[in-house]
């Protein structure tokens, strides 16, 4: 029987500062390479999440994660107190947000953000004066809605209070103040992140939504009882910094098909939006690693039921995650008309590509959730699934992980590391790769033919997804020169030592984190 | 005192050294501090860059100490011998460079001590924490500690050889067209260039840079660092100048090697005059359309103090625009910048520029704004018009604003790919040409 995937996890630490890093907070494993079935075994036991590694590389950072929930909102301005290095990307980003929002013709907003440029001397002092500065800065210069202070490394250490500082500054300024404790070293999860910006959504920005009495008596009850029957229909599908407006379109689609009402939050919203997030029926996840730390506290505070465990990625999982929501509102007989139609007229689309993918093998790296659906849709239309690789494993794909059949499969766990990923796609041998940006270049520099996960113009959730994850697997096997070429000519800087190396032998039990 | 910078145009010492190593050939990273740094800040570089990629071993194949929480409390240099060992063991390098983060400087491990016990295997230490400086300081740090520490002493130098610094990968977009473009100019003259990241070189060679008799830095916020440790190191002399771009400002450089290298005049001449007619040949095709739709513009110039006076230099003094207004973000020290603005008195132009510094990107546009009359709907209004500006992605919006003609020259620069493209010297000036003018037809 499948386990309820935060079953006995607590929601309710909005009364602290920051939220327990996700070590803390679910724990889960960061380092394992083996077979399936040994994993499910280590994973039950705890082993897995004992074990770190001895050759390591650069993974990811909680703060990029925060700052891509947080700086998405609407009129609002970011400011990094650190030194210039954190979030120095987003010096190249400004078009990609506003292609983002151009995409979902949301108003193009020219978006600031401000460093505190923290030098030696703030390491002393804090650099709390630089803040305020900033913090006034911003207000008068964009007056923004939403200011956010991201915490890094160096203020976290030092113990700078940027929390006492936010409480100083509330009455002085107009827009919404939200301290982000998103410091790197704290935690080994980079989804600690997540729930850094949820934290910070929750605690500061959310506030009860102004209401405006109607003019006559008739018109209030009549708006009220609009207001009441759409709550009772609203469904808050809950979007992520990687999916596309192709992916909440699509997931739009399907939930109204059903008669519901969507409503895609909290990425891309105004305050106003957040405000009224509690009116809404169901609120459902589209990743439950992302998730579960702000639909576990809605639940606390407007006690909106949610769903957290499936992601609508390939037709299986596109299929239980209506069934799971059309179940919340007795609408399983429309649901299973519409999964039925939908099927139909994929599965005659993808035809032609699942002809052509048959057989070929396949690796899937990437995050937890999305790989295991992702490999489950590969292998149900036919191809080869050789290997997975995820950056990090926890309770929330614990239900995946057992689904799998394949006690062979070999699984790697893993932020980042692509020497432990190259080494076993050398012995895979793949016909093809799909995998999370940073990746796909080693991979290409193997000689193997590949293509992103997911990516800003991609639709790769819902049964829209499904079939341009089946066209462009085939497109990318259409020619594949590009690898072979840069295979031959360019190739990576791991030795043959290290590639002879079963990377089973790079993996430690208990070593200090 | 640094203050606070909006939409910085830099990332931090560690972002600057990552650059820095990644452009140099087969060089390893090997990084202190939390897991997420290195590939970030690598990152920055690979995205904001024209696309220049992670390189040889940058994004997260660079090894990091990966130190949290316990390290913090606890000290992470156990874990960074461990690092380094297997790295040795792992990737394939002609040198490791262990460079430290902001996390385990300031809990005070000592990675550079420890490095040293490896010297024999390649392996040297620096520090680079964040909050040390720019993107420019780490340049700085990771060539001063090359300078130092492997660079071989040699009490004979070459009369014609030189080394060149302030060219910072990454930073400068075009850093490998740049070089190539002097190199083969000064190669001209006889002059043979140490350029650390040009086509062709390796640590091997840089080990052999100390026979060069002259350090030529082409930035006055980059570079000055280790022209300084050559010097006292290696008792190699050096002499700040620009960026040239263009004939004219290349036939200063090239008199100005010439004079410090005792090379003979006439073949300076020479140079110049072939080197003149050839760029000549090429600017010739624009003329007519040039002067047919009327391709005269005022400029204003949003970049740092290594692109700035070079790119305006040249519009002004090569294609006759109109030099109007310069914002410069990298320059903190007052009498500095004064004497930066001076430089511009030199323009020939009737209009000299507003200079300012700034690196506020909100207050550099008010500037502009307040820089010219404001229209009063007046009948008749002698607009700021038609406008070019040069500058890095951050000004798109405010080049479209002013519906002015647009080129990313600074970093960061996201809209272009540049693979070996440069603007400096008389051959790379005409790519400049090019894609100043590709911008004013883009939509024909």
């Amino acid at each position: 029987m499948p386990v309820k995937l935060n079953e006995n996890l607590k929601y309710n630490f909005l009364a602290a500062d920051e939220p327990p890093v996700r070590d803390e907070r679910v724990g889960g494993c960061i380092a394992y390479c083996g077979s399936c079935s040994c994993l499910q075994g280590d994973f039950k036991s705890g082993c897995a999440q004992a074990q770190n590694r001895r050759f390591s590389q650069s993974g990811g950072c909680q703060l990029g994660l925060a700052v891509g929930i947080i700086n998405s909102l609407t009129r609002a301005v970011t400011i990094i107190h650190s030194p210039l290095g954190c979030c120095s990307g987003l010096a190249g980003m400004a078009g990609v947000r506003k292609t983002s929002r151009l995409s979902r013709g949301l108003p193009v907003e020219e978006q600031t953000f401000i460093h505190t440029n923290m030098d030696e001397l703030d390491v002393v002092s804090g650099g709390l004066d630089k803040l305020k500065r900033a913090i006034k800065y911003a207000d008068e210069e964009y007056h923004p809605e939403v200011i956010s202070i991201v915490n890094g490394c160096v203020p976290g250490i030092i113990g700078a209070d940027i929390d006492a500082v936010v409480r100083e500054m509330e009455p002085q300024i107009s827009a919404r103040l939200v301290p982000i404790h998103c410091e790197g070293f704290k935690s080994r999860f980079v989804s600690s992140g997540y729930d850094a910006a949820n934290h910070g959504i929750l605690k500061y920005l959310i506030r009860d939504p102004q209401e405006y009495p109607q003019l006559t008596e008739d018109a209030q009850i009549k708006y009220n009882f609009q207001k009441k029957y759409r709550t009772s229909r609203t469904v808050n599908i809950f979007n992520v910094g990687s999916n596309s407006n192709g992916d909440e379109v699509e997931l739009s689609r399907l939930v109204s098909a059903l008669g519901l009402i969507p409503r895609v939050v909290p990425l891309n919203s105004t305050v106003d939006d957040l405000d009224h997030l509690g009116e809404a029926a169901l609120n459902v996840s589209i990743c439950a690693t992302h998730d579960d730390y702000l639909l576990g506290h809605l639940k606390e505070r407007y006690g909106t039921e949610y769903l957290l465990d499936v992601l609508p990625i390939g037709i299986n999982c596109t299929n239980t995650w209506i069934r799971k929501i059309a179940a919340h509102f007795h609408l399983e007989k429309e649901a299973e008309r519409l999964i039925e139609q939908e099927n139909r007229e994929l599965r005659e689309a993808i035809a032609p590509f699942v002809e052509e993918l048959k057989g070929k093998k396949i690796f899937v790296g990437g995050g937890e959730t999305r790989i295991l659906t992702t490999a489950d849709f590969y292998k149900s239309i036919g191809m080869e699934l050789v290997g997975i690789k995820a950056h990090n494993l926890d309770r929330f794909v614990e239900n995946l992980l057992n689904d799998i059949d394949d006690p062979n499969l070999t699984v790697e766990v893993a932020a980042g590391q692509p020497a432990e990923e190259l080494n076993t796609l050398s012995k895979l041998k793949p016909d093809i790769y799909i995998g999370h940006a940073g990746a796909n270049g080693w991979v290409t520099k193997l000689g193997i033919p590949n293509i992103p996960l997911f990516g800003a113009p991609i639709n790769y959730m819902g049964y829209s997804g499904a079939f341009e994850l089946a066209r462009r697997a085939a497109r990318a096997l259409k020619n594949t020169n590009f690898s072979k070429n840069i295979g031959k000519h360019v190739g990576h800087p791991l030795t043959q030592e290290w590639m002879d190396l079963d990377p089973n032998d790079n993996i430690v039990q208990g070593s200090r984190f | 005192m640094g203050d606070f910078i909006e939409r910085s145009k830099f990332s931090c010492a560690l972002g600057g050294a990552l650059s820095t190593i990644a452009a140099i050939p087969k060089a390893v990273p090997i990084v202190h501090a939390s897991g997420g740094c290195a590939a970030a800040l690598s990152g920055t570089y690979n995205l904001s860059a024209g696309y220049r990629g992670v390189g040889y071993c940058g994004g997260n194949m660079i090894p990091t100490s990966n130190i949290s929480q316990s390290h913090i409390v606890f000290g992470g240099e156990e874990k960074l011998v461990g690092q380094i060992e297997s790295t040795l063991k792992y990737i394939k390098g002609d040198i490791y460079v262990v460079v430290t983060g902001c996390q385990t400087e300031i809990i005070g491990d000592d990675a550079v001590s420890i490095a040293a016990r490896y010297r024999d295997q390649n392996v040297i230490g620096v520090n680079t924490p964040g909050f040390l400086g720019n993107t420019l300081r780490g340049y700085d740090a990771i060539l001063s500690a090359l300078v130092k520490g492997i660079i071989t002493k040699k009490e004979q130098k070459d009369p014609k050889t030189i080394n060149l610094l302030g060219i910072v990968p990454g930073h400068d977009v075009f850093y490998r067209g740049n070089i190539t473009y002097l190199t083969e100019l000064l190669a001209k003259v006889g002059v043979k260039v140490n350029s650390f990241f040009g086509d062709g070189e390796s640590v091997e060679k840089i080990k052999g840079y100390g026979d060069a008799s002259l350090s030529i830095v082409l930035s006055e916020t980059a570079g000055q660092l280790t022209a300084k440790q050559f010097e006292t190191t290696h008792g190699i002399p050096f002499v700040t100048t620009e960026l040239p771009i263009g004939p004219k400002a290349s036939e200063r450089f090239l008199r100005l090697v010439a004079e410090k290298l005792n090379i003979e005049k006439e073949l300076v001449d020479q140079v110049v005059e072939a080197e003149t007619k050839y760029f000549y040949s090429y600017l010739e095709r624009i003329v007519d359309v040039a002067a047919d739709l009327d391709f005269q513009r005022y400029v204003a110039a949003f970049t740092d103090s290594y692109y700035a006076y070079p790119i305006v230099d040249f519009v002004s003094e090569e294609l006759g625009w109109i030099p109007h207004f310069v914002s410069i973000n990298d320059i903190q020290d007052k009498k500095k910048q004064e004497a930066y603005a001076k430089k511009f008195e030199a323009l020939t132009s009737r209009t000299k520029p507003q200079v300012i510094f700034e690196d506020k990107v909100g207050l550099a546009k008010k500037k502009l704004r307040a820089s010219w009359p404001y229209n009063h709907n007046q009948k008749y209004y002698d607009a700021l018009g038609p406008l070019y500006i040069i500058g890095s992605i951050v000004e798109r919006d405010l080049a479209n604003d002013y519906g002015a003609g647009f080129l990313t020259v600074a970093f960061p620069v996201s809209n272009r790919a540049v693979l070996n493209k440069g603007y400096a010297g008389f051959r790379g000036a005409l790519s400049l040409v090019e894609d100043l003018l590709t911008n004013l037809v883009a939509s024909r």
